[in-house]
């Protein structure tokens, strides 16, 4: 059942046992999961089914710090969420981005990849996936890994028809929880913002807060802070430990034959470094994206490869006449070292149309991930001068320390942490479960449970979490 | 200054200076009879072609350097 109102959701008189914030991949898995259970779920989403500027405007707010995306233009408030503009890139994070790591601080999470992996076969039909294909390894530094473009779903198209023709999910459009309302156990309710108006009180035996890897921690804030706590009894790291996969242009790449590695459709190559890369020089996870680059862009790069090298510039200009296809931009993606001062606060001075605190972002990148960029970039040249495969020019503003480009990829859109899954309350917000700790009855789903980002893009571990948390839900309420 | 001035004459300070750039001839003397050369002073070694070296930004085998 799909209403476009909380009147006409009331008039319906839906007895909902969870109640679900959120229709982007976490919130519409969780409540496929537990309607095929037999469970009764209501989804709240705050937007209608099309984009529009009203609803957007609600996620207007302030980045402090790097410079980053406006943050009404990074997510999506319609059914669907952000899937809606997605690009479809898809990978599980690997085995060792759940593991800790001895160099960077409040790494590992309390789950290991194993945990997951049941449940990937779901993933797969529900993003309409082939299999993975293992990591190969090019030297003892680099992988070849694959990330799959997928045909990008998006949640509110493909799954409309399904919720609407279901009798045990009712999707609530236009409708979302300002706040949540709790005793320091369990949420005793949640206040309604319907169509522009307040919509009064609602209540389920259990709450999932799916709004994304922002609202999330927007949602608990704002609540702990009117229910004096009552809602994240231990909220040290509420907001904190925000992530993000920062994507620079980090330089070009000149190949003997760009057919010596495995592309996918669009003729692009991805590469990370091994487990033992990353010890040995205590770095973060990143990926490496090679592009083709465009004709003019090869010509100025030998050019400049012949003020240094002039053999290679030569041999290089000599496969130019015989393939065009031989060089790359090499764009780089990393994990960031998870920081407690990378966090999402309130505003103290601007509100959104319901009177609720807009964001303000406090992010900024550390020297160990500028480190990470460097070090990946150097480990993939040194890689292809091993192999024979090429030769890599590191970009000028990495090579000699200078600030990040604001004109870049900047970041992928990737919202990760905020409420991270762990078993220390100082620093993590949920449990193994994706339960709040000390709450019985609210849950979390989404990127923001995520302890650390690893390089890859998150939606398939977004959807496989709320997999894994939706088959313990069903456990857990079906008591 | 002043007290080193006093000392040693303005004549005896050019003359030093002169000798500046000579001092680097004396310095290299021990390595020009290797049957003298002290064993834990590193030489000049012959550059290893495959040694990967990083110039203008581009990550090279020393064999590739003109």
């Amino acid at each position: 059942m799909i209403f476009d109102s909380c009147d006409a959701f009331r008039a319906a008189n839906f007895a909902a046992k969870v109640c679900i914030l959120g229709s982007g991949p976490a919130g519409t898995t969780i409540a496929r999961k537990l309607g095929a259970a037999g469970i009764p779920v209501v989804v709240l989403e705050a937007g209608s089914r099309e984009f529009s500027d009203e609803s957007q405007d609600f996620y207007r707010g302030t980045t402090v710090g790097d410079f980053y995306f406006d943050l009404d233009v990074t997510r999506l408030r319609f059914m669907g969420g952000s899937s809606n503009h997605w690009a479809g890139w898809c990978r599980v994070l690997d085995k060792q981005d759940f593991e800790p790591k001895a160099w960077a601080p409040d790494t590992g999470w309390p789950i290991r990849r194993a945990d997951i992996e049941p449940f990937l076969p779901e993933v797969h039909d529900i993003l309409e996936l082939p299999g993975f294909r293992p990591d190969v390894p090019v030297s003892d530094d680099i992988r070849w890994v694959q990330l799959i473009k997928s045909p990008a779903v998006r949640f509110g198209e493909k799954f409309a028809d399904e919720l609407d023709k279901s009798r045990n999910v009712a999707v609530v459009l236009n409708t979302y929880a300002t706040e949540l309302a709790g005793d320091g156990k369990r949420v005793t309710g949640a206040r309604l913002w319907s169509n522009g108006q307040d919509a009064g009180a609602f209540n389920a035996d259990y709450f999932i807060v799916c709004t994304g890897g922002l609202e999330n921690s927007r949602l608990l804030l704002w609540s702990n802070q009117r229910s004096n706590g009552g809602v994240v009894p231990n909220a040290a790291a509420l907001g904190r430990y925000w992530m993000e996969h920062p994507t620079f242009e980090g330089g070009n790449a000149i190949l003997a034959d760009y057919g010596e590695f495995e592309v996918d459709a669009v003729n692009e190559a991805f590469f990370s470094p091994t487990p033992a890369a990353m010890e040995r020089l205590q770095i973060m996870n990143f990926g490496i994206r090679l592009i083709e680059t465009p004709y003019p862009g090869v010509k100025s790069l030998i050019a400049d490869l012949a003020c240094t090298a002039p053999d290679m510039a030569e041999w290089m200009s000599a496969k130019l006449s015989q393939n065009l296809r031989c060089a790359a931009q090499l764009y780089v993606a990393w994990e960031q070292a998870p920081l407690a001062s990378n966090r999402i606060e309130l505003s103290t001075t601007d509100v959104d149309h319901a009177g609720v605190p807009r964001i303000e972002l406090h992010w900024k990148k550390s020297k160990l991930e500028h480190r990470t960029l460097l070090e990946g970039l150097r480990l993939f040249g040194k890689t292809l001068i091993e192999k024979n495969l090429g030769r890599v020019r590191i970009a000028d503003w990495i090579a000699n320390g200078g600030d990040y480009p604001t004109n870049d990829e900047t970041a992928g859109h990737h919202h990760m942490g905020g409420t991270r899954m762990g078993t220390d309350v100082t620093k993590s917000v949920v449990d193994a479960n994706c339960k709040v700790h000390g709450m019985d009855n609210l849950y979390v789903g989404g990127s923001s449970v995520f302890c650390t980002s690893g390089e890859c893009n998150p939606t398939t571990t977004i959807t496989a979490l709320a997999c894994r948390l939706g088959d313990h839900l069903a456990k857990v309420v079906a008591v | 200054m002043s007290f080193f001035i006093k000392r040693i004459s303005r004549r005896t300070i050019v003359q030093a200076l002169i000798a500046l750039p000579a001092l680097s001839l004396f310095r290299t003397l021990p390595n020009a009879d290797p049957a003298h050369a002290d064993p834990h002073r590193a030489g000049p070694t012959p550059a290893n072609p495959n040694e990967i070296v990083e110039v203008n930004g581009w990550i090279l085998k020393r064999s590739d350097l003109a």
